[in-house]
């Protein structure tokens, strides 16, 4: 046993009312430079949709991820040597238009135009080029579904076939907000040919070094979230850092913090480095979920935290970890799943899934629906977080329902039903950390261990960054 | 003045480019990359890019036949003149081919392109003209050489490449370049310049190879 320390997510899309809020105020952090106009750390998607950027989860074209190749874990994207070789010309590179061209608009004509017989126009210009542009595709530009086109385009439906039809009145839809997932089995860490991209040992974010970054350009296909970016100016990788100066300090990741339906928890989970690699190369992908909820460990375990305080996990770590949020809803309920595990990268995000209306052809009927009785088909959230096994989301939905139910009998003076998994008592505790919970009691981070004052860190503003220092060749 | 060309710039190119890479990888190392464009636009990329490069390496490795390995080594293995010229053109022309269509290729990408144009620098403009004049220069004077355009006598493998190599053993033999016609004489001084020019451009990213990529675990841990 080898116990590590993760920082994790788990966003509960029950409550995501994709307001992209999160997006923004990361964007004003992380991606408000030249040359990283078009990134977005943290996205926020409709689904069905082909996302962002445009069908990322098709990886017949991209090749990210992992696969298991005579019992080997192996990158989708290829052999070292023959990635080596896509040197002068890499073939599954996303390019600009996958994502969009971004853009602004002449805003000084609304101002200075002279007296017309029209109303002047501000009319789109290019941030990459500052030449007129026509806009054809934009961040969330099948929001809420718009067009319909998008929707019928998504990859998930592939493996689904003709069972669902995108008929009016079955149309179904929810939020899916995506950042960097700090996998356990990154790809794009296997993938980087000059070392830049790592692991912190101490909390699992997943850094590119700037310095060491060579523009190989090997981290883009292979990351199957697509998450990590292309900086056209400095002509480096970038990705979401999970706000790691933030998370030094105690405090929470920027989308954490203003996420307005309060759908993310933040807390610490303690894994066995040993058996990741095994999990990783499970034969079904569909029993990954299994393995990678065995690699989470019980922080109040003796052996566990004997092992994690030799590998040098400190107290505060550990304390932060016997209270975690992300453990109760990953491992004690089973309520969040992670986001593709077929991908084998062991994703440290993860989401519980949405409930959603009742389905017309059931409105009727039903008054307190079945998993099966909602709008959004059971079989489209499996392909999405459990390799396609609809009983994990039916058992998943089934103890939310149970969890509604039972609130619902002690608000309205019944009993409960007798056959519950938990007792009364536990889907209270469900209710409150998944409904009502407090920041502090979504947020469970170790106090900052940087040991600097506000005043110095001030002192060291400016000091850091992506740009290049004194100016690039 | 051919004692400052053939005897002194030599060693100042040679200077400049080395000292300048390392000074450049100590203080600027986060602007040490290719500067791929791939991403702003593909275009003829996949096939100009792999091709100019391939000419580059067919160049290079022709160079180092024909300017390391002294004339005397060749004829030793029984290689005459003759033979050597067929094995030189033969290797020279379709790598001086794919380099010029290559870069023709790129060229027009780069200049064709309005998104290009946030990926080119000032300093890329000046080193593609450098590149250019260095490519025309070197493959006009082996055709011409080859044509015997430049005189039945002339032999850049009893003139230029003793010459490079008394360079190399901090001996310049200025004398050797006396004779030699004016085209190579340019090719001589365009190489000078790129290698001057060399640390301060995107040509830097030619030094990043992933040696230890080979041999290390797939994924890396490090503490901050």
């Amino acid at each position: 046993m080898k116990i590590k320390a993760q920082v994790c997510m788990v966003m509960n899309l029950d409550k995501c009312i994709g307001c992209h809020t999160c997006s923004i105020t990361c964007k004003n952090v992380w991606t408000n430079r030249e040359g990283a106009e078009y990134m977005y750390f943290n996205n926020v998607e409709t689904r069905p949709g082909v996302g962002y950027p445009r069908g990322w989860e098709d990886q017949e074209k991209w090749k990210g991820g992992w696969e298991v190749d005579g019992g080997e874990l192996k990158l989708r994207t290829g052999s070292k040597l023959g990635r080596i070789l896509k040197l002068f010309y890499h073939p599954e590179q996303p390019e600009l238009k996958d994502y969009y061209e971004p853009w602004t608009y002449d805003y000084e004509t609304l101002i200075t135009s002279p007296r017309r017989k029209h109303q002047p126009v501000a009319r789109p210009r290019s941030l990459i080029t500052q030449k007129r542009m026509t806009i054809k595709w934009g961040p969330n530009w099948d929001d809420d579904l718009a067009g319909g086109d998008s929707a019928r385009a998504d990859v998930n439906f592939k493996n689904i076939g003709q069972e669902i039809a995108l008929e009016f009145q079955d149309i179904f839809m929810k939020y899916l907000p995506r950042n960097c997932n700090h996998c356990l089995n990154p790809a794009c860490v296997a993938a980087c040919p000059s070392g830049a991209i790592y692991k912190r040992e101490e909390d699992g974010v997943v850094l590119v070094s700037q310095d060491i970054c060579r523009g190989w350009r090997h981290c883009i296909p292979s990351c199957p979230y697509k998450k990590v970016f292309y900086n056209w100016k400095t002509n480096k990788a970038e990705k979401c850092t999970f706000c790691y100066p933030r998370l030094e300090n105690g405090l929470p990741t920027v989308c954490t913090d203003t996420c307005v339906g309060r759908i993310r928890y933040l807390g610490i989970l303690l894994y066995d480095m040993d058996p990741v690699e095994n999990v990783a190369k499970t034969a079904d992908p569909k029993n990954i979920y299994a393995g990678l909820l065995d690699v989470i460990k019980d922080p109040n375990d003796p052996a566990v935290l004997e092992s994690a305080r030799s590998e040098g996990v400190s107290d505060a770590v550990i304390n932060a970890a016997k209270v975690s949020p992300v453990y109760q809803i990953i491992k004690n309920w089973h309520l969040a799943l992670p986001l593709h595990p077929e991908f084998r990268t062991l994703p440290m995000v993860w989401y519980v899934p949405p409930l959603s209306p009742i389905a017309k052809r059931f409105e009727d009927k039903v008054y307190l629906p079945d998993s099966e009785e909602m709008r959004i088909p059971i079989k489209y959230l499996a392909e999405i977080f459990t390799a396609g096994d609809s009983q994990i989301i039916s058992r998943t939905l089934k103890r939310l329902l149970d969890m509604r139910t039972v609130m619902r009998c002690k608000e309205v003076g019944e009993t409960p039903p007798r056959d519950l998994e938990f007792d009364a008592y536990e889907y209270e505790k469900m209710y409150k950390l998944l409904g009502i919970a407090k920041y502090s009691e979504r947020i469970k981070l170790p106090a900052g261990r940087q040991g600097k004052t506000h005043e110095q860190l001030r002192e060291l503003q400016g000091s850091a960054g992506y740009i290049c220092p004194g100016g690039c060749c | 003045m051919s004692g400052f060309f053939w005897g002194a710039l030599p060693y100042i190119a040679i200077a400049i480019m080395v000292v300048g890479t390392v000074y450049r990888y100590q203080t600027g190392e986060r602007g040490w990359t290719t500067k791929s464009s791939q991403f702003l636009a593909k275009g003829s990329l996949k096939i100009a890019g792999p091709m100019f490069h391939l000419g580059l390496f067919m160049a290079l490795g022709g160079h180092v036949i024909g300017v390391l390995i002294p004339k005397f080594v060749t004829d030793g293995a029984g290689i005459d003149e003759h033979l050597y010229h067929i094995i030189a053109l033969g290797g020279g022309i379709p790598a001086g081919i794919l380099f010029f269509l290559g870069f023709f290729l790129l060229m027009q990408r780069r200049f064709g392109n309005p998104k290009m144009q946030v990926n080119t620098s000032t300093m890329d403009g000046v080193i593609y003209a450098v590149l250019f004049l260095t490519i025309v220069t070197g493959f006009g004077g082996t055709l011409l050489n080859a044509v015997g355009l430049l005189g039945d006598d002339f032999n850049y493998r009893e003139t230029i490449s003793p010459w490079f190599r008394s360079i190399l053993m901090l001996s310049p033999d200025i004398s050797l370049m006396e004779n030699v016609p004016l085209i190579f004489k340019a090719h001589m001084i365009m190489w000078m310049i790129t290698a001057i020019l060399f640390p301060f451009t995107r040509l830097v990213h030619c030094l990043s190879f992933p040696f230890e990529y080979f041999s290390r675990r797939p994924i890396i841990y490090r503490r901050s």
